[in-house]
């Protein structure tokens, strides 16, 4: 069988991961990497469109717990997350193909592992196939 | 690899409609307190690479405030306002700078020099301490020739009198000959004005167009009892705080000075506890009379800091509250002891006026007495120099410090009226402004008054707890070296992750300084996609975001001064209706998602 590799988006609040590191450098290590000010600021139409566009997975990095700037953008960015993966599932898109992790890096070494680690298990779902149209066609018409 | 900007769009703004976060506005100097807070709370964790941010974290503070790394040791008045307060304890603000200042006072002799070009009218300050100084830095900053007029021979003035266990000398002297350098202001030492020939005439006559009257109070004031004074002040053993502080400071006080004797201090203020530990620490069994009673919170409770109280009773003071002392008793010439009636009230509805019951009467034996109740101005100097009224009061406008009886003078700092140090730095302040506007030709009023509002806190889910301050154990700590622990970058990254960013964004951009947006951006509604649904206002945690009538339809609106351009909003908003102009963030996700 042929190697496949998962196409991940990573959305990261800059608050809490990477500000530290060379972004150019730390841009190479990881692929479609959008880091955001802030998780609560990411748009469950950003996360939809990721798809749209053919991601076979996104992740969302905020801070940890009582720590985002904003009091509870984190927060939100999660409970978005959960509502939707309940959303994603009834169009036929894995759960697991999005997750949203709240914990702190600033210097973003981490964050490699953390893709290369939900790569490999959203690899083991393959890709999105069958919704891909359906999911395509809704979201033209949500637009 | 990460860096803090300071220039064009990363500069605070005066703050807009006067709103900011309610430590700034107890700070004399409105110091960008914010923006330090979040900039040490995302340091890097490596003490190395987090030395040079905070090189650039402190150039910013020092621009405004030269003293800040003085201030990290002694000041913190900005914490009593903080909205924390009640929350966990306020954010540990002196202690956050003291740790930039033990990175930046070594950085502090490779400073560059600021190189402006003194192109304008020449200034004399008379007096080196904080508020002489702050005013020559402030118009020396604008291309004025300043001279500092030091009657003695360093600079500094009361700061001195710190003892070297809150404030060590070797910072103090360091901050002190940096700045005279790095502003390049001129000091001429043992110049005593109204000594020999050197009057303010003199001054005017030699070409010096304005003079800021900074001389501070270089006299004990002695100690009264219902009106007149006590008798016994001249008796041995009888000694001013403040003489005290002063050897000490110049190492003519040899350490086991006061070994095996006992000790009275009358006075309720810091100075009086900074005279008691200096005691103590000298081998003195030290006993302190304050006219106020211990509860801080009445009206007659003691005015020295709850944290003095603590470390002299610590150190094994003993405190004796609410006593006046009405006779100081000699023998032979010598010191022996005083009598203290009870205080039975210190201030009334006119002020300080206290009251006491001479039934109750106690009687203290010792060898030294110390008097520490404050210093005085050199009122005959300003009685030659026709400062004064005929009641012997300073006439001076308290809205621009300009002399009523001298256009050319200006008087601020100890001198008009005592205070924290950062007090007198404020007055420096206003007087390079006033001096300014007179060498202009301006208003010395217009547009200068400002009444801030304090913003609330915002809403947290959870609090933390104040990080724990580390003093020396008091049997460990009877010496001169600092007896408090400054903070490791860890724990400022900590203490300074816990401030929720009161104050509006102008006042701040630290999230610009560190490069993560370009600018502050407005929240754009369009009225005609927005339904006045109020998801916005749900998402909003500062109160921004807001639902009006418009032509009879309900509709949002942002207050940008709330605003914090977080995006929740926009990210909220399920009719599109939300933006936030020229962000980039769309366009970034678009152009990922594109090559996808």
């Amino acid at each position: 069988m042929k190697h496949y590799e998962p196409k991940l988006v990573c959305f990261s609040c800059k608050f809490g991961w990477g500000y530290l590191a060379d972004a150019e450098e730390l841009r190479d290590r990881i692929k479609n990497w959008v880091p955001i000010k802030c998780s609560g600021k990411i748009d469950t139409i950003h996360i939809l469109e990721a798809f749209r566009q053919g991601a076979d997975g996104v992740l969302v990095l905020g801070c940890p717990e009582g720590d985002c700037h904003y009091q509870d953008g984190n927060f939100e960015a999660r409970k978005r997350v959960y509502l939707l993966q309940r959303i994603l599932e009834a169009y036929g898109i894995e759960k697991e193909r999005l997750k949203i992790q709240l914990s702190v890096d600033p210097e973003g070494n981490t964050i490699p592992q953390i893709v290369k680690e939900m790569s490999d298990a959203v690899a083991k779902l393959g890709p999105v196939r069958k919704t891909r149209d359906r999911a395509k066609a809704s979201s033209v018409a949500r637009r | 690899m990460s860096k803090t900007e300071s220039k064009g769009a990363a500069r605070v703004e005066e703050a807009i409609k006067q709103l900011l976060p309610p430590c700034q506005i107890k700070c004399p100097i409105n110091e960008d307190i914010q923006r330090t807070n979040v900039l040490i709370s995302l340091l890097p964790e490596q003490p190395e690479r987090a030395k040079d941010q905070i090189i650039e974290i402190s150039d910013y503070l020092y621009e405004k405030n030269p003293f800040f790394n003085i201030c990290g040791y002694i000041c913190g008045l900005c914490e009593l306002e903080c909205n924390y307060k009640t929350k966990g304890g306020a954010i540990r603000r002196r202690l956050l700078k003291r740790f930039l200042s033990d990175v930046y006072t070594e950085h502090l002799s490779e400073k560059e020099e600021f190189g402006v070009v003194k192109d304008k009218e020449n200034v004399a300050v008379i007096g080196g301490g904080p508020s002489g100084l702050m005013c020559a830095y402030a118009l020396s900053k604008k291309g004025y020739r300043v001279t500092v007029f030091e009657a003695s021979n360093r600079l500094g003035g009361a700061l001195w009198l710190i003892p070297s266990y809150r404030l060590p000398a070797d910072v103090l002297s360091t901050t002190l000959t940096n700045l005279v350098r790095i502003a390049g202001i001129d000091v001429k030492y043992a110049a005593r004005l109204g000594e020999g020939k050197l009057t303010i005439e003199k001054l005017r006559n030699d070409g010096y167009r304005a003079v800021f009257l900074a001389k501070g109070t270089p006299y004990p004031r002695v100690l009264t009892f219902d009106g007149e004074v006590v008798e016994g002040q001249d008796l041995s053993g009888v000694m001013y705080g403040h003489t005290l502080l002063y050897e000490v400071s110049h190492g003519n006080i040899g350490q086991d000075y006061f070994e095996g004797k006992r000790l009275i201090v009358i006075g309720g203020y810091n100075v009086a506890f900074d005279v008691a530990r200096t005691a103590r620490r000298l081998g003195g069994d030290v006993t302190i009379v304050a006219l106020e009673a211990e509860d801080k919170t009445s009206r007659d409770g003691i005015p020295a800091d709850e944290e003095e109280v603590t470390a002299a009773w610590e150190e094994g003071i003993r405190i004796v509250y609410s006593r006046g002392v009405e006779r100081i008793i000699g023998e032979h010439g010598r010191f022996r002891g005083v009598s203290c009636p009870k205080c039975t009230s210190v201030f009334d509805d006119q002020g300080f006026n206290p009251k006491f019951d001479c039934t109750d009467c106690l009687r203290l034996e010792g060898d030294t007495l110390i008097i520490t109740l404050g210093q005085v101005p050199d009122k005959a100097f300003l009685q030659r120099e026709e400062l004064l009224d005929e009641k012997g009061r300073l006439v001076v406008d308290p809205f621009t410090l300009q002399s009523l009886r001298k256009g050319f003078v200006f008087v601020g700092g100890d001198v008009r009226r005592i205070g924290f140090m950062v007090e007198a730095m404020k007055e420096g302040l206003v007087a390079a402004e006033s001096i300014e506007r007179y060498l202009r030709g301006l208003d010395m009023r217009e547009g200068r008054k400002r009444d801030y509002e304090g913003y609330g806190i915002p809403v947290r889910k959870s609090y933390k707890p104040d990080v724990e301050v580390a003093w020396i154990p008091p049997e460990k700590r009877l010496h001169f070296q600092l007896f408090e622990k400054g903070l490791t970058l860890k724990e400022a990254r900590e203490e300074a992750k816990r401030c929720v960013t009161c104050g509006p964004c102008v006042s701040c951009k630290a999230c610009i300084s560190i490069g993560f947006e370009k600018s502050l951006y407005a929240v754009e509604v369009d009225v005609e996609r927005c339904s006045g649904c109020g998801t916005c206002v749900y998402a909003c945690n500062y109160d921004s975001a807001r639902l009006t009538e418009v032509e009879g339809n309900t509709v949002s609106t942002t207050d940008m001064f709330k605003c914090k351009s977080c995006g929740m909003c926009v990210a909220a908003c399920p009719s599109h209706a939300r933006k936030l102009v020229d962000d980039s963030t769309e366009q970034r996700i678009e152009r990922v998602l594109a090559v996808l």
